[in-house]
């Protein structure tokens, strides 16, 4: 008996969140990855850069998470994380990001819907993250995709 | 060279990446990138529950092979050069697995003095099956 999606998830947002970025989350993401780029890594190199200090890798982003929403998420949509994959993931990126930043991000869902693939029926549910400065300019956007199996 | 400047002038359409190879995929690798990422997720850590959601075992978070094709794009057009980035996960990544990360020129347009380059980019095993399909847009500085 396949589960059903709470399609009325569509259009809310989630309570806003700060992000402080770390100096040593940023090498540590890199480090995960196996990214030895000195930009990342080295802090000589990212002083003496035109960004005057070291930078995130592109997908850094993907720690702008709010840890607590996401099971509440998942139960509101009426699923939990056994049934879930990661289907596509998008980043618009305006600069880059540089230890101690703070940004506010804003999450909404923008859209649920379903398919049968290969191994049968799928519900996907598409999220916005805007990322934005304390100037409100927007640094980020980022698209997650989540697949759930029905 | 490796972080050789690539400029917009030099690109032309069909250009290939230099391929960089990551891998083969270890359990360690999976447990730095959650702690590095948030996401704990034990369908990347614990095989029985893996196996318990019908996974037949732990694999790689598609986020891992993502940041795998980031580095083959920074390393080519620079650390702070992508614009737009995004992929759909294909296929599941698993243990022992090797990941080849390949990019394409796709188109090149120039604005306003800002030099965008489309590239199709994408992610494959060791049996040559696509993990990753996605396409980038990167800034390029002109020699100009």
């Amino acid at each position: 008996m396949p589960i059903q999606i709470n399609k009325a998830v569509v259009g809310k947002e989630s309570p806003p969140f700060v992000v402080t970025v770390e100096r040593g989350r940023v090498k540590e993401f890199a480090r995960a990855i196996g990214d030895p780029n000195p930009f990342y890594l080295d802090d000589r190199v990212g002083q003496a850069s035109e960004w005057g200090d070291i930078i995130a890798p592109p997908t850094f982003l993907t720690t702008f998470r709010d840890g607590a929403d996401s099971a509440t998420f998942l139960r509101e949509l009426g699923t939990d994380i056994s049934r879930v994959l990661h289907g596509e993931q998008e980043f618009e990126i305006h600069r880059p990001i540089r230890p101690g930043e703070t940004f506010l991000c804003r999450s909404r869902v923008v859209d649920v819907y379903e398919k049968t693939g290969r191994s049968g029926p799928m519900a996907f549910v598409v999220r916005e993250t805007a990322v934005t400065d304390p100037t409100n300019e927007i640094v980020a956007t980022i698209r997650h995709i989540t697949v759930i199996r029905l | 060279m490796k972080y050789a400047r690539v400029y917009a002038e030099d690109v032309r359409v069909g250009d290939e990446l230099p391929p960089l190879v990551k891998g083969p995929i270890q359990q360690i690798q999976l447990t730095r990138y959650a702690g590095a990422s948030g996401d704990f997720n034990p369908i990347h850590q614990d095989d029985e529950f893996a196996r318990a959601a019908g996974m037949g075992g732990v694999f790689a978070h598609g986020m891992l092979s993502m940041g795998f094709v980031g580095q083959a794009i920074t390393d080519w057009a620079g650390p702070a050069a992508i614009r737009k980035f995004g992929v759909r996960f294909a296929a599941i990544v698993r243990l022992k697995d090797t990941v080849t990360c390949r990019g394409r020129v796709l188109a090149k347009s120039s604005k306003d003095d800002v030099h965008l380059v489309d590239l199709e980019v994408w992610a494959e095993n060791q049996r040559g099956e696509k993990v990753v399909t996605g396409k980038a847009t990167v800034a390029l500085p002109s020699r100009g």
